[in-house]
């Protein structure tokens, strides 16, 4: 049949015993009245694309040239870094750090999950009791997702000096933010049904919350919390590098020293920590679907 | 297959209670009129069905009973109580007399069944009992009382979502019983469910009415049930009651204009 793919439709097929039917029934396709202007806005699209990425090469200096010519340096510090310092005080500094750093990860998240959870339930139009209530609770949402983890992180670090824990509540800050708006849009887009049937046997709000929408949700939640270890994990190591503890903190100091072969050490410590949490979440949100 | 006793006594009680009085209701949606003044009652002790064509006003009518839309005009009373006259407290609890059963089922599929049925018990909870292990024993055992009234004490463990539709609609059913009502209201209850299924829900709500006296107000899309478990048949056009007799006086030509 594949062979005959290039033949007219009604060119009568004599040669092959396959095709029983002599002509096939064939209908004119109408023109399209609206192909023009399609094509028209899909041109409009991609030249507005091409002028935004004009000015955003002109605004970064984006110069490729300065790689080629900057390569020589690039080798020399590739030249120091390789091989990488695998001797055991550095591994076991190194490993320390990033427990460190997968701890304030931890943290960061599961302390951020009450706050989360309040302003998700007043931020979701469905389960929120007013509409003052829901703009309050979206605008602290905001104000949290806003606001950079990294500077919730100098903040702290001022306030409870340098260390992990500064990092921990930065993270708590950050993350309650984008958790709890996560979770918000998670309730407003659940099967209202459930919480119908409760309103309609007399159960209050939080009853229709407790019993209705979180339950229903769960699933999502959860898997919205894993993603978000993953993420905090990974924003840690950052934090680090601003004197908030961990990993981060030990990588910034062996460049600052230039221990480049220090460096590349705790960089692939770093890449397998990230490697393992990122597949413990797959694995767990796997489970859970 | 089904012992359905007052099968064969056509005409329901109208001596027994009123348990739900609708007078003269009225509901628009912008300028479309869904109910003009329909006026409907419900017995103690019977099964009424409504039958009508989509968008007649069948749905509007439960909705506007059990709160989840207000009517423009009209009086409900429930139970002898007058909605419109009576305090919001007075309502809301004449509200809860009458428990809703959804065509939709609207059970919390990731809860067990038997937790499930509690929710109906949580108008009589206090607030800090709201999640499953503080129910308590009396409302965990009185829906278990009730998931054995609609034959699933056996699955009270099991998560709603994975029994049939059929289990989950009985185990609405007990939900709507744990709510200790006087009328059910069902919302197409069969709807979503397959012949047999649809049979086993209808006999249960049918024997439900008679045998523990309660008011059952069913919307319902195949005549064949209506006339098979109904006490009462009222139809509804274009938001109008075009007849309201007892089953057995219903013509099927009568049956037939509804859907013309």
């Amino acid at each position: 049949m594949s062979a005959h793919g290039t033949q007219s439709p009604r060119t009568p097929v004599t040669d092959t015993p396959t095709r029983r039917r002599t002509s096939v029934r064939t209908l004119p396709v109408p023109p399209d009245s609206r192909a023009p202007w399609r094509a028209g806005s899909w041109t409009a699209i991609i030249a507005i694309l091409v002028i935004l990425h004009l000015f955003a090469f002109e605004a970064t200096d984006f110069r490729p040239d300065a790689l080629v010519t900057g390569a020589r340096g690039m080798a020399n510090f590739l030249a120091e870094a390789i091989p990488p310092d695998f001797s055991p005080k550095v591994i076991t500094a190194g490993i320390s750090g990033a427990l460190t750093t997968l701890w304030i990860g931890l943290l960061g998240t599961t302390i951020s999950i009450p706050f989360a959870l309040l302003l998700a339930v007043l931020g979701a139009r469905t389960t929120s009791p007013n509409t003052v209530v829901y703009q309050i609770a979206r605008a602290i949402l905001s104000f949290f997702r806003a606001v950079p983890d990294i500077v919730f992180a100098l903040i702290f670090v001022t306030a409870v000096g340098l260390g992990p824990f500064a990092g921990v509540l930065a993270l708590i800050c950050h993350n309650t933010g984008v958790m709890g708006k996560l979770w918000s849009e998670a309730m407003e887009d659940v099967d209202p049904g459930p919480e119908q049937a409760l309103r309609t046997a007399g159960a209050n709000r939080f009853q229709i919350v407790a019993n209705a929408t979180v339950p229903s949700v769960l699933p999502q939640l959860t898997g919205l919390l894993l993603y978000r270890f993953d993420v905090n994990v990974r924003s840690s190591l950052v934090l680090g590098l601003v004197g908030a503890g961990g990993i981060g903190l030990l990588i910034n100091k062996s460049i600052k020293t230039f221990q480049f072969d220090t460096m590349l050490t705790y960089l692939i410590i770093v890449l397998v920590l990230i490697i393992v949490v990122d597949l413990a979440s797959a694995w767990i949100r796997k489970k859970l679907a | 297959m089904n012992t359905l006793t007052a099968r064969g006594t056509t005409a329901s009680d109208t001596t027994a209670e009123v348990l739900l009085d609708v007078h003269a209701l009225s509901k628009r949606f912008g300028d479309r009129t869904v109910l003009r003044e329909l006026s409907m009652r419900v017995h103690a002790g019977e099964v009424v069905a409504f039958l009508g064509a989509n968008g007649s006003g069948k749905s509007t009518t439960l909705r506007a009973v059990n709160g989840l839309i207000e009517a423009d005009a009209g009086d409900i009373t429930i139970a002898g109580v007058n909605l419109n006259e009576a305090s919001p407290q007075r309502r809301a609890e004449a509200r809860r007399t009458a428990a809703t059963v959804f065509q939709k089922i609207h059970l919390v599929g990731r809860r067990t069944a038997l937790q499930n049925v509690c929710a109906g018990g949580f108008s009589r909870l206090p607030t800090w009992r709201s999640i499953p292990p503080l129910f308590g024993r009396e409302l965990r055992e009185e829906a278990m009382a009730c998931l054995d009234r609609v034959g699933l004490a056996d699955r009270a463990h099991d998560r709603a979502g994975s029994l049939s539709g059929g289990q989950q609609q009985r185990v609405a059913i007990a939900r709507a019983l744990c709510q200790r009502p006087r009328i059910i209201l069902a919302d197409e209850p069969v709807s979503a469910l397959d012949p047999r299924a649809a049979d086993d829900v209808m006999a249960l709500l049918h024997t439900l009415a008679v045998e523990e006296g309660l008011g059952v107000a069913a919307v319902l899309h195949q005549p064949e049930l209506a006339q098979r478990y109904a006490h009462r048949i009222i139809g509804l056009r274009d938001g109008a009651l075009t007849f309201d007799a007892p089953t057995g006086e219903v013509t099927p030509e009568q049956i037939q204009a509804l859907y013309r």
